[in-house]
């Protein structure tokens, strides 16, 4: 059980987890439609505003996509292994599923959020949400270390420097989208 | 009740490699000596030796292999790999002691 919800990539990965990934991202999607959770960004969740379905669908592309040609370069070059794009897309894709979670505690929070009134039960429901975010961190490091064959320190600073790129280049992507809109 | 040995590849005593001196033949009990190099297959632990040994039997297929073992393919692919540069290192450290 335990080997499931922290390293599932020791048993599934390729096509198999790439469409069990595209799944719950669809689920994912659908959920934080409803919930007002927008995923704008490799590791961001902010609830608020309503915008329409084909846009949370986006960011959960946006969000893999960017992530996984950061760590498919980064893994090709770190990596003697010949490691497959289908492996680091596939494990990649699974390791977002906390994100139905998230998109659930999103339902607790009120429609009109007001920053300057903090209830208590937001905070909670934050940190709840952070530490399934953190999840997500730890599945996305164990998916990067069994598809690219990383181990040790080098996994680890390897995979940060992933992590910060994918980010920055999903933030600029998101930017992009959101610029006409804002 | 018949014992299942192990093949030793390992010194007991100071864990280093170690060489064939008596080989016999079971037929005619012909005894030969000598000091022989083992091939750096056998000097695998078993249970590397015998994913080598699977390997060979899946027709070198690391996608069938990793329906049998119930693995994902980069797993079946990073076993394979560790095997690998544990068979150069085996290679190397033989080749340092032979010159």
């Amino acid at each position: 059980m335990k080997k499931w919800l922290w390293t599932p990539f020791v048993y599934v990965a390729g096509k198999k987890a790439l469409v069990l990934g595209w799944l719950v991202m669809g689920v994912t999607a659908c959920l934080s439609f409803f919930s007002r959770t927008h995923f704008d960004g490799v590791l961001d969740v902010h609830v608020g505003m309503s915008r329409p379905l084909p846009l949370y669908f986006l960011e959960q592309f946006i969000s893999w996509s960017s992530a996984v040609l950061l760590f498919y370069l980064v893994g090709r070059v770190s990596s003697d292994s010949s490691i497959r794009s289908i492996d680091v897309a596939g494990t990649l894709a699974l390791s977002r599923w906390p994100m139905i979670f998230v998109s659930l505690i999103s339902f607790g929070f009120p429609h009109n959020l007001d920053i300057r009134h903090i209830d208590p039960v937001w905070v909670l429901l934050s940190l709840l949400e952070v530490a399934f975010v953190v999840w997500m961190v730890a599945l996305m490091y164990n998916a990067f270390t069994v598809s690219c064959n990383l181990k040790g320190g080098k996994a680890t600073r390897v995979f940060i420097l992933a992590l910060m790129l994918s980010e920055i280049l999903s933030k600029i992507l998101f930017y992009l989208i959101y610029k006409p809109v804002l | 009740m018949p014992i299942n040995k192990t093949f030793p590849n390992e010194c007991p005593a100071c864990g280093s490699a170690l060489r064939v001196t008596t080989l016999s033949c079971a037929s005619c009990d012909t005894t030969i000596g000598g000091s022989f190099e083992l091939p750096a297959l056998s000097k695998l632990p078993a249970e590397d030796f015998q994913f080598v040994l699977d390997f060979i039997k899946c027709s070198g297929s690391l996608k069938i292999m990793a329906q049998q073992m119930g693995l994902s393919y980069p797993t079946v692919r990073n076993r394979l790999d560790e095997v690998i540069s544990k068979i150069v290192a085996i290679e190397k450290q033989s080749g340092k002691k032979s010159t």
